[in-house]
């Protein structure tokens, strides 16, 4: 049996090593050149083109593309953490903000258009974001609620927000019933994006602002972007297309990367990450970056054992954050909050809750639980989930804690997570919509955010204290006193235990060597706005010249 | 019996297929005695630098898995779990097969017919697809986190081979004199399905069950695979299968480590059960 063993894994090894070099090299070419087409993958598949809906980090690949904003991020560098959360104008050229933080003022680029040439006015951003106040449930109508009369819209008692004013064509008006210092985050997310007045978007028919334009979609297939040529930057767009794959799990993705069928894989798992970590001809072509995701467990507070803070404190203190990272191959850092460390308000004179299971026991028997408990524990079904799951499991079980894992599909696992009556001991995870603790804070622990079906506040996490520090802070205008007060709220979920944090994720990406000028960005993920591809004269990638 | 013995280790195919399948189950019969826990994770100590899995060494002879966990007790323990699950499985299936054969065999053209077209019936179904059905439904139930919906579907798509098999074999001696003669004589059909027949379809029955046996395995193993068998983190051939596919080339030990164990397993079952019905032609 030893020998067979043996024999198997010399074949296998035999036939992995053959020639997984990248086939391909940069150009001398350091010039960006126009053309080509970038060929992508993903591992889920497009439900919606449409901006009032399509509003998760999946979606952003493509939302990011189609439309444009107000204002937009500084693209990311492989150095700074930090670059690529600082904003630049989009749409409007410049912005003004008066002294009592309730008038925001946009300038619009002259002669803006859509793709299929329309003018953009500035009606256009007031019509849609009224539609965003209309729309049950759209991407961002409940963090508009600041704007003068936008509650009124929400619901229903008016049609149109009276604090959006559109006073000249190329200017826009925001008037504010309270200050909020995340305003102009959320007038970035592309659900702020401008629609022509009067013309309901489309799930299928994008009409966009933005760099690229949709050419086809074969649902659940493939999803093909062109070049808009009437973009305000076109001079700066390289790519003639971006060619999406829907519905290739990871591991498949990474295959065809090295078949050449695409040009890059994000996101690999564990196999293909530690293969690649071992490949120094791979290694000037893995792009690394900081995200805004967060991950840990939800734990319902409003159900037992949950209700007793000492049982939520006492599973921080029993799940070991090193082995997630380690699971992660390090593409990861240990959690103390919702926060990541790039983000002001993140407070760095917390550290993540310690491995210390004799204070996790002492905690469980304070609570009454001396001899622990069985619990179920959801996650997604996908085998980094469920690596972390078996860790999380071991961990606790060294408390008693009794953990059953059950995997379920994304379908079914995202509405059970969002239900009052769903498992109350899950695996959370939050993506920022936008760099700014607000965004994490209000939906993820404050009251408003609470709702039986579809809640955004996971852990039902309801405090008083914290809801009315939030309130001010979201007013503050100065960012150094916003930082502090947002240290203060992450001080409270921290000895509240309101998630079992566990860590941040890091993005890994490779590309193919001729991908120029991509970088992942904490913001959008995937950010091809000026990708260019670095092709010999013939436009064909350059070969591999012999090491 | 000594007479049968002999012959039986005069087969080679027979012979190696016993040592197989004795090692085998020696194996996992010892295995708590012989290994270490192989559920419990062990980040800190069983992992590369890299958080990857650590290839075989005189600690872990087939190296650790994606978890650290030992991939050599997780081998021998997953065979005990797919040995005792096909065993389970084999020996229920085989007694309903042998029973539904027998009385098909017996009885009048009627129930023959019924129950031959019921056969026909559950074997027209593709056996896998039936398996994942089965398998998908019975986890629902409360008996999920138990090895009883795997058995449960095992025995459910494996019976009818036997029942068509035993019943060929039944209905050749019930015309037979001795069955006549029984009847003659006013025995009940109690007594001639357990004195005259079921001594008669015996030696097939075992050739049948080491086959059975065989493809048992593998279909538990398929089963595991697409996450339909016991739940992790019990290790099962097929599970470890599944989780080790990824690794092909940065961990080759967490396929072929597995792989070998039920090719091994499926052979000696295999070879077993040709030695048996050889043994049955010669008689």
């Amino acid at each position: 049996m030893m020998r067979g063993g043996g024999l198997a894994c010399a074949l296998l090894i035999a036939c992995g090593s053959a020639s997984t070099d990248p086939r391909w090299q940069p150009s001398p070419n350091k010039t960006p050149r126009a053309g080509g087409t970038l060929h992508l993958a993903m591992e889920f598949d497009v439900n919606s083109l449409d901006p009032l809906v399509a509003a998760d980090e999946v979606m952003l690949y493509f939302t990011h593309a189609l439309f444009d904003t107000l204002v937009t991020y500084e693209p990311s560098t492989p150095d700074d953490p930090r670059a690529g959360l600082a904003f630049r104008p989009g749409l409007a050229t410049a912005w003004t903000i008066s002294d009592d933080g309730l008038l925001y003022t946009f300038t619009l680029r002259p002669a803006l258009a859509y793709s299929d040439g329309t003018p953009v006015a500035a009606a256009d951003f007031v019509w849609m974001l009224d539609r965003q106040l209309q729309k049950p449930g759209s991407a961002i109508g409940a963090m508009l609620l600041d704007i003068a009369g936008a509650p009124e819209v929400v619901a229903g008692t008016a049609s149109h927000a009276r604090g959006l004013v559109a006073p000249a064509p190329d200017t826009l008006e925001i008037h504010l019933a309270r200050p909020n210092a995340a305003l102009l985050g959320i007038l970035a997310m592309p659900a702020a994006t401008p629609q022509p007045h009067g013309r309901e978007p489309d799930r299928r028919a994008p009409l966009g602002t933005g760099p690229y334009t949709l050419e086809s979609w074969d649902e659940g297939e493939r999803v093909v972007l062109r070049k808009n040529p009437r973009h305000w930057d076109a001079a700066h767009v390289y790519l003639d297309k971006l060619d999406f794959l829907e519905n290739v799990p990871r591991d498949l993705q990474f295959l065809k990367f090295q078949r050449g069928e695409i040009d890059t894989a994000e996101h690999l798992e564990a196999p293909d990450a530690l293969w690649l970590a071992v490949q120094p001809a791979w290694a000037p072509y893995v792009r690394t970056g900081q995200t805004l995701q967060s991950y840990g467990s939800r734990m319902n507070v409003t159900v037992k054992p949950f209700d007793d803070v000492r049982v939520r404190q006492a599973l921080n203190y029993a799940l070991d954050k090193s082995h997630s990272v380690r699971l992660l191959q390090d593409a990861a850092v240990a959690a103390h909050g919702i926060l990541p460390p790039s983000l002001a308000g993140f407070n760095a004179h917390l550290t993540p809750y310690p491995h210390d299971p004799a204070r996790a026991r002492a905690l469980l028997a304070a609570a009454g639980y001396p001899d622990g408990f069985d619990i179920d524990y959801v996650v997604m079904a996908n085998d980094e989930a469920l690596r972390l799951a078996a860790s999380l499991q071991a961990d606790l079980a060294e408390v008693g804690v009794h953990v059953h894992v059950r995997s379920e599909a994304f379908a079914t696992f995202l509405p059970e997570l969002m239900s009052r009556t769903g498992p109350p001991f899950a695996k959370a995870t939050f993506g920022f919509d936008f760099p700014d603790a607000a965004d994490a804070f209000d939906l993820q622990f404050g009251t408003a955010g609470i709702a039986d079906e579809g809640t955004s506040n996971l852990s039902f996490y309801s405090n008083p204290t914290l809801d009315a520090l939030l309130a001010v802070a979201r007013a503050e205008r100065d960012p150094a006193t916003r930082a502090l007060l947002y240290q203060q709220a992450e001080l409270i979920v921290y000895v509240d235990a309101v998630w079992l944090w566990d860590y941040h994720q890091k993005a890994v990406e490779v590309v193919q060597p001729y991908v120029a000028d991509y970088q992942p960005h904490p913001v959008w993920i995937r950010d091809y706005a000026h990708t260019w591809l670095d092709l010999g004269p013939d436009g064909e990638p350059v070969p591999r010249a012999a090491p | 019996m000594l007479r049968r013995v002999t012959w039986i280790f005069a087969r080679r195919a027979a012979v190696v297929g016993g040592i197989l399948v004795g090692g085998v189950l020696l194996l996992a019969v010892l295995a708590p005695w012989l290994v270490g826990d192989p559920t419990t994770p062990h980040i800190d100590h069983g992992l590369s630098a890299l958080g990857g899995p650590l290839p075989p060494s005189s600690t872990a002879w087939l190296g650790t898995d994606d978890l650290g966990r030992d991939e050599w007790a997780r081998v021998v323990t997953g065979g005990r779990i797919s040995l005792l699950v096909a065993t389970l499985a084999t020996l229920a299936a085989m007694v309903i097969g042998t029973g539904v054969g027998v009385a098909a065999g017996l009885a009048g053209p009627r129930i023959d017919g019924a129950l031959m077209r019921f056969v026909d019936l559950v074997l027209a179904f593709p056996a896998l697809l039936l398996a994942i059905l089965l398998a998908a439904l019975l986890r629902e139930t409360g008996l999920a986190g138990s090895l009883a919906p795997v058995v449960i579907t095992l025995v459910l798509v494996s019976w009818t081979t036997t029942a068509r098999v035993i019943r060929t074999r039944a209905s050749a001696l019930a015309r037979s004199e001795a069955v006549l003669a029984a009847r003659a004589l006013g025995a009940t059909p109690w007594r001639i399905a357990t004195r005259h027949v079921l001594p008669g379809v015996g030696d097939v029955a075992i050739a049948l069950a080491a086959v059975t046996f065989a493809q048992m395995l593998l279909v538990e193993a398929a089963l595991s695979y697409v996450g339909l068998g016991p739940p992790p983190p019990a290790a099962t051939w097929g599970r470890m299968l599944y989780e080790g596919r990824a690794y092909y080339r940065s961990a080759p030990w967490l396929i072929a480590a597995p792989g070998v164990a039920i090719l091994v397993s499926v052979i000696g079952f295999n070879l077993l059960a040709d030695g048996l019905r050889a043994r049955r032609g010669r008689r």
